[in-house]
């Protein structure tokens, strides 16, 4: 009976982040942001991400993970539905990373200062934590610059991403 | 022979449960992590694999999250690769080595393979890489908690004094930051450094001095807030940062802000007697108070309108429309009640750009800026009014382009808008209303203040964000969201005309309430 119960603890055993480990691709941790259900508050979740050479690429993979949603039903997703990330580009000289979204990122907005603030903030603290020598975070919609996401925070020159608050 | 296979999972469930529960003792150990980038401190699972060792050991997996680091698994050669930062670490199961780049280095223990885990020794993590990775690592071993990177406080210490006129708490800050004091509690002083990031255990004093008993301090996802539990017999106290000739000899950009509770003449009376009485602020000595003009114009900026519908509730009420009639009501309100004049920045179902609205208010002349908005969420969990005033969002080049232009009238922008588009302008526009950012968090605390009285709603405080149609204006400015539409609950009010009103007299209320305080320190410099 006891040679029988040992035998079975590791099969008892609760699965840890086993699979994981398994993949033969390098992978990158990534930190994403999102809200807390009652919009009180940031929360964030770990993904993995293939690393990748190209920096733009990198961007839009973990970009790619926020626009995808929490994985748990506790957090909430700031971006509005049919978001897509349509281009990255890196300006060297001043440190600025330019998001080109679609328009459903302002059309799909639920509106809220609350709401749009998350939705930009969820973005900028994305990318800081991810990409800390990110200086300034221009946005896009469509190829161009838009005065407003939801009609309440300015997003039409670059936002300094250490000084947004 | 049919109780037997019943029975049987049974004891096995119990004698594996029993093989457990040493291991689940050591695996309960967990590995507090708190970061500076922003992330959320977590608590981290840590196993204990090494029979008469204390060695504690983390996952690769979790390792990998808090260091952002790139990791390739061989599993043939039980190799495990990871890059962090400019570093390159080759571990191998059930070997001590670690190759750092080419160079190896050992472990006191094996590196070890469980549950389909690549187990690491913590000690790679408080030797070997925090040797090399930029950010400072500390570990805490008694209470097992690893900080990442050094957060950058901007309140960095408290010092009390305490001499025959009072007691003094003086805060060192890096930048003269906003704050705000009350005393609605009584014998406590809640002070708000908005923007303000602390580290409370630095600010934790539990020995009291002269008229302070205690004090703690907490600190918020922006703002950080210090509690001063008070002697019952203060009545009267200020806060202000100290002036300039007393700065001079301090270190290079450095401010003090004091906290000052008045000695009363009075001989010692029991604190009994105290309790429940309120304590008054002075304000006729708040030096850096600037005097501003009593309010006879109230600018109301009903939010969106025309096709920026804003928020759609639930229902169907429509932001927009809810924004403008409140507006109306409260334009009729302050009229009758307060005697005053008001400007709309829009009575009909149009649109209007931020700057328009801005205008409107600057060329009336107006001495407030109430801006009235319904709040939206994703999903309809989301409840309660806020009230923000306007962080000015600028980076470096600006800041210091502001500063340059700054005290030339070059920022006197006609009215009309001419070079609208043009970044001078834009810039020296934001630098308008950081004239009038005490007087706007006043009244954003007032407004809270009345609305967390009548609206029976949760109060989401007052924050400060860089809200645009605040940007510019040359008075003080706020912008109230009043509920959430999002919310059906919330959506239901809005639609009453009852909690319509009630938003408005809590409105009318603290207009009363701001005029009678400035209205109040004009009298006593007068009076000087």
């Amino acid at each position: 009976m006891i040679v029988a119960a040992i035998y079975l603890v590791p099969r008892l055993r609760p699965k840890g982040p086993a699979e994981v480990e398994q993949v033969s691709e390098e992978m990158r941790a990534v930190t994403i942001f999102f809200g807390d259900e009652g919009a009180e508050g940031f929360v964030s979740e770990t993904r993995e991400v293939p690393a990748v050479e190209s920096f733009e690429e990198q961007v839009k993979l973990v970009i790619g993970e926020l626009i995808e949603g929490p994985r748990d039903s506790k957090k909430i997703s700031a971006i509005p539905p049919g978001t897509e990330l349509l281009q990255v580009f890196w300006v060297e000289d001043t440190q600025t990373l330019l998001l080109d979204f679609n328009a459903s990122l302002s059309a799909n907005h639920p509106g809220g200062s609350t709401g749009e603030y998350y939705t930009i903030t969820n973005i900028v603290k994305t990318v800081s934590a991810n990409f800390p020598h990110v200086a300034r975070l221009q946005f896009l919609i469509d190829g161009n610059t838009a005065e407003s996401i939801a009609g309440h925070y300015a997003v039409v020159r670059p936002i300094d991403v250490k000084k947004w608050r | 022979m049919i109780a037997r296979p019943a029975i049987l999972p049974l004891v096995l469930l119990a004698l594996a449960a029993a093989a457990f529960a040493p291991e689940a003792a050591a695996a309960a150990k967990s590995l507090g992590v708190v970061y500076a980038d922003g992330r959320a401190p977590e608590d981290v699972a840590l196993a204990s694999l090494e029979k008469g060792s204390d060695e504690l050991f983390i996952s690769a997996y979790d390792l990998a999250r808090i260091f952002k680091a790139t990791k390739f698994w061989n599993a043939s050669s039980r190799k495990l690769v990871m890059r962090i930062g400019n570093y390159r670490y080759q571990f191998t199961v059930d070997a001590r080595v670690v190759v750092v780049d080419e160079t190896p280095h050992l472990l006191r223990l094996d590196v070890r393979y469980d549950r389909g885990a690549v187990m690491i020794p913590l000690e790679f993590v408080t030797g070997i890489l925090a040797a090399r990775v930029a950010e400072k690592i500390t570990l805490d071993p008694g209470r097992l908690l690893l900080t990442i990177g050094s957060p950058e406080y901007n309140v960095t210490a408290i010092e009390i004094l305490d001499d025959k006129d009072g007691t003094r708490a003086a805060l060192r800050l890096t930048d003269e930051l906003l704050y705000h004091i009350d005393s609605e509690t009584p014998g406590i002083l809640r002070l708000k450094i908005y923007g303000g990031r602390l580290d409370p255990l630095d600010f934790t004093v539990s020995e009291g001095k002269g008229l302070l008993n205690r004090v703690r301090a907490e600190q918020m996802e922006h703002d950080a807030y210090l509690f001063f539990d008070v002697k019952k017999s203060v009545r009267r106290y200020r806060v202000e940062f100290e002036t300039a000739e007393a700065r001079e000899g301090a270190a290079g950009g450095e401010r003090k802000l004091v906290l000052f509770l008045e000695r009363g003449a009075a001989p010692e009376i029991p604190d009994a007697d105290f309790a429940g009485k309120k304590m008054v602020e002075m304000l006729d000595e708040g030096a850096k108070r600037k005097i501003i003009e009593p309010v006879r114009t109230v600018a109301i900026d009903p939010g969106h309108g025309g096709p920026d519908i804003g928020k759609i509730g639930p229902s169907g009420a429509r932001e927009k429309d809810l924004n403008l009639q409140i507006a109306l009501m409260l334009r009729d309100r302050l009229v009758e009640e307060l005697g005053l004049a008001v400007v709309m920045t829009r009575t009909e179902d149009a649109l209007v750009s931020f700057d328009q609205r801005v205008e409107t208010a600057n060329a009336a002349g107006a001495q407030l800026f109430i801006s009235v908005h319904c709040n939206g969420w994703f999903t309809s969990d989301a409840q309660g009014f806020e009230v923000y005033f306007l962080a000015p969002a600028r980076t470096d080049d600006e800041e210091r382009l502001a500063r340059d232009e700054n005290g030339s009238a070059a920022y006197e922008r006609p009215v009309g808008g001419a070079g609208a588009g043009d970044d001078i302008d834009f810039i020296l526009w934001d630098v308008v209303q950081n004239e009038y950012l005490n007087e706007s968090s006043d009244l954003a605390e007032m407004l809270q203040r009345e609305m967390s009285k009548s609206l029976g709603i949760r109060n989401r405080g007052v924050k400060q964000t860089g809200l645009r149609v605040l940007r510019g204006l040359r008075m003080p400015g706020v912008l109230v969201e009043t509920a959430f539409l999002s919310n059906p609950k919330e959506e239901k009010l809005l639609l009453s005309a009852e909690f319509r009103e009630r938003i408005v007299e809590s409105t009318v209320e603290a207009v009363r309430k701001f005029q009678s305080r400035y209205g109040e320190m004009r009298e006593k410099r007068t009076i000087e």
